[in-house]
């Protein structure tokens, strides 16, 4: 155990001296800098009576809105957004934690030691894990209370979207693992991770492509390969379901949310079982 | 108590990613290593002395064979809790300090944080290291970061370190420094294998030598014994005339004056003896009858360069060593 907290502290200290750590918050919290200056707020008897946006007034027609609503769709948008930007920040992050330990003079020393293959790359990838959660807690909560303050609504749901958010970097984060151990480089990761991402994201209409191929085969697949991989597009839409509760909209609220969870989890597993058997098996 | 290092019959045979061509990289290799020893691994590049060492920490796995460590299967992970490991051209986190870095191997090792303070200064000191205990190692000289790296190995205080080129980089002071290290580490019953090419360094620290050539084990034994050639002897007597060294001759034997004394090859003891014999029989009188030793280099590089290697046992019968220096001719 003392050597797989050790393992994960290194990743951590890692992360903050090649500035990854300090770029990943940096960015972040640039980003939640100019949201908190940009954003100006009229609210007048609990309804919102103008809006300014770096300054400048946007146009409402003339009608008063409810600013309860207001922050809840702002939030559910927001929450989409955010999905895509801390999984790609997370990833961005994280990819290298498997190519650099299976470095020539770098494995050596840490496998020469009496901890197991497995639990070593696990501990890397809780490790990887815990820094992306730990970014998600800072960038979501960070947005959240300048939403409180900016607007006194309190609409705690927005912080579950991190939870998602969070769910769909660890499936990714399995698959870079998986293509970190098979290559040994962070880029190849990276580019399999983020094609994935997008493949998976089309597949969302795998219904309409498998319709519009012109063999049987070719059509299933397509809706092979849409159970196989990741939902991420899904995902991306439970996040905001997930974050507007009841004023979800209905194609969004009718998410099947077993099956994406479900299959995206399966993907997950299956890509980290397959990594752990095969850098447990492989000759360094 | 089951011996440090145990290796029966290691094989490994690399696969080319199609599977058309197959190297073997090790090819039956038997090693053992004691308490208190220093085991030098000795070869030409590709010999499998790096394979040898990887297959000890559980890095890559035989082909055929095994390989324990105090009794302890090399696959399982707590075969590795009483070693300390030096690679070759290791690359320590550049970001961390020598203190850090000492801690983060430390834990890995199983060590607890109270152990690791108390151990840091003094391994720190011992490895001259201590002014720049919280100095980044991207700062370090190749020396420096080598003294690291031979610290982390010993940080868990192990009874066994596998070393690969220990003192490469290091200047001289430094490498009779780390010398003398290997030497104490083997007073208190360490077992050490040395895996280096510098054979000077072998020849000062090891007790014994195992020389590797395309895999296969082709010598192993004491340094005295390998290098000892049993058939070459200096000979210092009164008496000698040309008749003597002509009868000589008949039997076999190769003689020749040389400096105020006489090579003398021959066959075996009972040959050497009868010589003897012979040459009192003559009217000379004996002074001096001592055998020649080769230079572990000398031994080496006829092994090496042999097209077959002659079989070297650890009993001291040494190689004919001018079929040897023929094939070096």
């Amino acid at each position: 155990m003392r050597a797989l907290v050790a393992s994960v502290q290194e990743v951590f200290r890692e992360a903050a001296a090649r500035w990854t750590l300090v770029a990943y918050f940096a960015l972040s919290s640039l980003f939640i800098l100019v949201f908190a200056a940009a954003v100006n707020l009229d609210v007048v008897n609990g309804a919102l009576a103008g809006v300014r946006l770096f300054g400048k007034p946007i146009e409402m027609g003339g009608e008063s809105v409810s600013i309860d609503k207001l922050v809840l769709g702002f939030e559910s948008g927001f929450s989409a957004f955010l999905y895509l930007v801390g999984t790609f920040l997370a990833l961005f992050a994280t990819a290298h934690l498997v190519p650099r330990l299976q470095e020539k003079g770098t494995i050596d020393l840490y496998l020469s030691r009496p901890v197991g293959r497995v639990p070593l790359l696990l501990s890397r990838y809780a490790a990887g894990l815990l820094l992306a959660a730990a970014n998600l807690v800072y960038l979501i909560g960070s947005m959240w209370l300048i939403i409180v303050w900016k607007t006194h609504v309190l609409h705690p749901r927005f912080l579950l979207a991190g939870a998602v958010i969070l769910f769909t970097i660890s499936a990714l984060l399995a698959f870079a693992f998986l293509i970190g151990v098979v290559t040994s480089s962070t880029g190849v990761s990276l580019m399999a991770t983020y094609a994935i991402f997008f493949f998976a994201a089309i597949l969302m209409a795998h219904d309409k492509i498998s319709a519009a191929v012109s063999s049987e085969t070719a059509a299933r697949i397509v809706d092979g390969l849409y159970w196989i991989l990741p939902k991420t597009a899904e995902l991306g839409q439970a996040t905001v379901a997930l974050v507007a509760g009841s004023e979800a909209p209905e194609r969004i609220a009718n998410l099947n949310h077993l099956a994406v969870f479900g299959s995206t989890a399966i993907f997950a597993a299956a890509s980290l079982g397959l990594a752990s058997w095969l850098f447990s098996r492989k000759d360094f | 108590m089951a011996q440090p290092i145990a290796a029966t019959g290691l094989t490994k045979i690399y696969v080319s990613r199609f599977g058309k061509r197959r190297i073997a990289a090790l090819d039956g290799v038997d090693l053992s290593v004691e308490p208190g020893q220093v085991f030098g691994l000795l070869g030409p590049n590709g010999a499998g002395k790096t394979t040898t060492v990887k297959i000890l920490l559980g890095l890559t796995r035989p082909t055929a064979g095994s390989a324990s460590l105090f009794g302890c299967p090399v696959s399982d992970p707590e075969s590795r809790r009483r070693v300390g490991y030096l690679p070759e051209g290791h690359r320590f986190p550049g970001y961390l300090t020598a203190r850090q870095t000492l801690s983060i191997f430390g834990r890995m090792s199983g060590m607890d944080a109270a152990a690791i303070r108390r151990r840091t200064p003094e391994l720190l000191e011992r490895v001259r290291l201590s002014d720049w205990a919280d100095v980044r190692v991207k700062k370090f000289s190749k020396g420096m970061t080598q003294r690291l790296g031979l610290a982390a190995a010993l940080v868990h205080d192990p009874d066994v370190l596998l070393l690969d080129e220990p003192t490469d980089g290091v200047d001289p002071v430094g490498r009779r420094e780390i010398r003398d290290l290997l030497q104490e580490q083997a007073a208190q019953g360490k077992a050490i294998l040395l895996n280096s090419h510098l054979l000077s360094e072998i020849e000062r620290t090891c007790d014994r030598v195992a020389v590797l050539r395309s895999g296969k084990v082709v010598a192993q034994g004491r340094i005295e014994d390998l290098t000892a050639d049993a058939s070459r002897y200096r000979l210092v007597a009164t008496g000698v005339d040309d008749a003597l060294l002509a009868a000589f001759r008949e039997t076999g034997a190769s003689v020749e004056r040389v400096n105020g004394h006489f090579d003398l090859k021959a066959r075996d003891v009972d040959h050497l003896n009868a010589l003897v014999d012979r040459l009192r029989a003559g009217g000379a009188k004996l002074q001096e009858l001592s055998p020649v030793r080769s230079s572990l280099e000398d031994v080496f590089v006829d092994l090496v360069r042999a097209g077959v290697a002659p079989d070297v046992k650890t009993s001291g019968d040494a190689p004919e060593t001018s079929e040897k220096k023929e094939t070096l001719q």
